[in-house]
């Protein structure tokens, strides 16, 4: 699917981009600068006041009218939000071509359910904050989110918004060819929404499915001797995880792996998937991929086995050209 | 040029009403008496003459709460005052629940109502508004308080949830408008973040009220009452009808001169304050060095009350106070709506407790638009807190 997106963006007319960025993503900023020399970086300052609030300034601001303009932005906790709207407000309004909100990991909601009238749902309360960017020259703005967590939540952006729902799949797709035992994975879903969200894209692989999440067993396939690669779109606590390890190694997977392409892990709960010396290697993961759409995670688990990350770069490169 | 009378309300305090919650002993201050009385023998000071404030001495709350009404507009409102007083739900944040009890005890109509406040464990909200369905067909106001930018996201969630759970109106207070206070937009990559906070709360859903009321007080720089749309209705209050009462309690009140540290604040304040006589100082700013003169007034031998909306570092208003003094100024105090006071300047404010106006203030009055603040210098001289409660309490039945 993506090959056929590639060249297509080739063939199609090609936008030079100016693509600004908030101060937790100046590494992968950097990484979709280099891949295309259609995209540059665009700097702003980032200030406070001494009162805590943000003292701002988009440098350059009168090189970048008529120009496609982009921000790359990162939500990792609610009190850096303000002054990234901020400047997500005030950019569209610089006489720009058009406006990308490119937004790899749409946080809040992962918890939630709304089950009762009294319950918050503040995803709803972020998705109104970016439906309310208002519009450029070049219309509403694209705002581009990476394997967002509950599908419903496509349907709480207003029309002043255009939101692409991309997927970090291919770049494990792509792994995943390259290992040495390629023809012997099977991937496997933690719970049904998993399997909803993913299945389509790995049909090609044989699956394993799990029941609730409560009690762990497998639903249907057998991982007997194979490579299984647990696929989800993110990881909190990381319990659901290793419950869904256990079992397969139980019914005799030969290895383990993870995907997921948001590394949420509140309070440091990584270190429960780094290998230790000594370990008992039946219940470790022989790798565990992430992307980059946290980058504060990305600093954390840097170079510490068995991670490995999968960056977005190029996807957002490919993106920003649509 | 006038301003016009709708957008600054000189409401004064709230119906004459009184209603005791907590258990205390009160020590009533009026004129020139002062006589202690339990709760429990206050019934009601209707169509009482005197001026009345109220300590409460108990704990640790020196707040004065002013119980008066001077306006024929407040006296024909408590007549029919069972009549048209709206019932109203009151919720608030962490940060702002002691004011929030305060406005409730304003008036019968007035309920709090709570939230749960929790987080999940990546550090998003995890809120919960009980009884939801009580409030179907109810006024509903909340009560919030932005002291730094972190606390936007969860008090944001339940105002946008609020208005959509079939409530007849809903109205938000926010005592402070932060933000814009330093920013300057001179150049075209300044990025306003007043009007970024304006765009937030102008995007609040409408309710069965219609457009949500925005309540907040003495908001800074008066342009940002055009920053918000026509989807939200803003009424823009003062406190300076606080001042006004505290300055007529005084025993030196006739004494009294009002000093501006800039012509932003004579702007602002002049026409609340015109019975007084004015001084108006120039503020001159030279990178960390703050220079001030006094453009027009005198103030020897006067009791000085420098009055402006807001104090961060509080350089201006030292600045100032060496001024006066230095000009024969008898005793200086000041007064601000809004005590930011950012990494505990308030600290440098001392008192002067006789004869040296140059190194210490008699007063210093801010109102509780800042709960953060207010727990901080709360029973510090010379701070003394005014409560907005009553304003708010009568901004709820507009």
């Amino acid at each position: 699917m993506e090959d056929k997106r590639e060249i297509k963006a080739k063939k199609s007319q090609k936008k030079q981009v100016h693509l600004f960025y908030c101060v937790e993503c100046e590494e992968l900023a950097r990484k979709v600068a280099a891949q295309s020399d259609l995209i540059t970086l665009q700097s702003i300052n980032w200030r406070n006041f001494a009162d805590g609030w943000p003292n701002l300034y988009i440098n350059s601001a009168h090189d970048i009218r008529g120009q496609h303009v982009a921000f790359l932005a990162s939500f990792s906790s609610p009190g850096v939000i303000f002054e990234q709207i901020s400047v997500i407000y005030a950019l569209p309004r610089l006489f720009v071509a058009s406006f990308t909100l490119v937004l790899p990991f749409f946080p809040t909601g992962s918890f939630e359910r709304m089950e009762e009238e009294g319950d918050v749902a503040t995803a709803f309360t972020m998705a109104r904050i970016l439906s309310n960017i208002p519009t450029s020259r070049g219309g509403p703005t694209s705002l581009v989110i990476y394997d967002i967590h509950a599908l419903q939540e496509r349907f709480y952006f207003s029309d002043h918004v255009l939101p692409l729902f991309e997927t970090g799949i291919p770049l494990l797709k792509q792994r995943l060819h390259q290992l040495p035992d390629a023809n012997n994975i099977v991937i496997a879903f933690p719970d049904d929404g998993a399997w909803k969200r993913f299945h389509k894209m790995l049909d090609h692989f044989p699956t394993v499915r799990e029941g609730d999440k409560r009690i762990v067993r497998i639903k249907e396939g057998n991982p007997a001797g194979c490579h299984v690669v647990i696929v989800d779109d993110l990881v909190q606590s990381g319990g659901t995880l290793i419950e869904c390890q256990k079992v397969l190694a139980a019914h005799g997977a030969a290895k383990v792996s993870a995907y997921v392409t948001h590394g949420v892990f509140p309070k440091g709960s990584w270190e429960r998937f780094t290998l230790k010396n000594g370990e008992n290697m039946e219940n470790a993961f022989a790798n565990f991929w992430i992307t980059d759409s946290c980058p504060l995670t990305v600093k954390a688990i840097a170079n510490k086995a068995p991670f490995e990350v999968l960056s977005l770069a190029g996807s957002i490169a490919d993106a920003l050209q649509i | 040029m006038k301003t016009p009378a709708a957008f600054i309300s000189q409401k004064p305090p709230s119906p004459l009403f009184l209603k005791f919650t907590s258990n205390c002993n009160s020590r009533l201050l009026c004129a020139n008496r002062s006589q202690t009385i339990q709760c429990g023998q206050i019934k009601s000071f209707e169509n009482q003459p005197q001026k009345w404030s109220i300590d409460f001495k108990s704990g640790s709350e020196p707040i004065h709460l002013i119980q008066n009404s001077t306006s024929t507009a407040a006296t024909s409102a408590s007549e029919s005052a069972s009549r048209t007083m709206k019932k109203v739900c009151l919720f608030y944040c962490p940060e702002t629940h002691s004011l929030a009890e305060r406005v409730a005890a304003q008036s019968d109509a007035i309920e709090l109502r709570s939230i749960n406040w929790r987080k999940f464990k990546d550090g998003f909200p995890n809120l919960f508004i009980p009884n939801a369905h009580g409030i179907r067909g109810q006024h509903v106001a909340f009560l919030a308080s932005f002291s730094s930018p972190g606390k936007i996201f969860e008090q944001l969630s339940v105002i946008y949830a609020l208005p959509k759970l079939f409530v007849s109106s809903f109205t938000l207070v926010l005592p402070f408008f932060p933000t814009g206070t330093s920013e300057r937009m001179e150049d075209e990559g300044d990025v306003a973040t007043a009007f970024t906070l304006a765009r937030i709360l102008s995007n609040i859903p409408t309710s069965r009220g219609g457009p949500t009321s925005l309540v907040t007080f003495d908001i800074h720089a008066l342009q940002e009452r055009f920053y918000f749309g026509d989807t939200i209705l803003p009424c823009f209050e003062s406190a300076i009808p606080l001042l006004l009462n505290r300055l007529q309690q005084l025993p030196d009140s006739d004494n009294i001169s009002i000093a501006f540290p800039d012509d932003g604040a004579w702007k602002r304040f002049h026409k609340q304050l015109q019975h007084f006589p004015m001084i108006v100082c120039n503020k001159v700013r030279d990178g960390n060095q703050r220079i001030v003169r006094i453009k027009e007034g005198d103030p020897r031998g006067r009791h000085i009350v420098i009055v402006d909306d807001l104090v961060q570092s509080g350089g201006t208003l030292i600045e100032c106070q060496k001024v006066l003094a230095a000009h024969g100024a008898a005793k200086i105090s000041a007064y601000v709506t809004h005590g930011i006071f950012p990494n505990a300047s308030w600290e440098r404010f001392k008192q002067d407790t006789g004869g040296k106006p140059e190194s210490g203030l008699t007063y210093f009055w801010i109102s509780d638009s800042c709960p953060v603040t207010v727990k901080e210098v709360m029973s510090k001289p010379p701070f003394e807190v005014l409560s907005l409660a009553g304003s708010i309490a009568s901004a709820l039945q507009i």
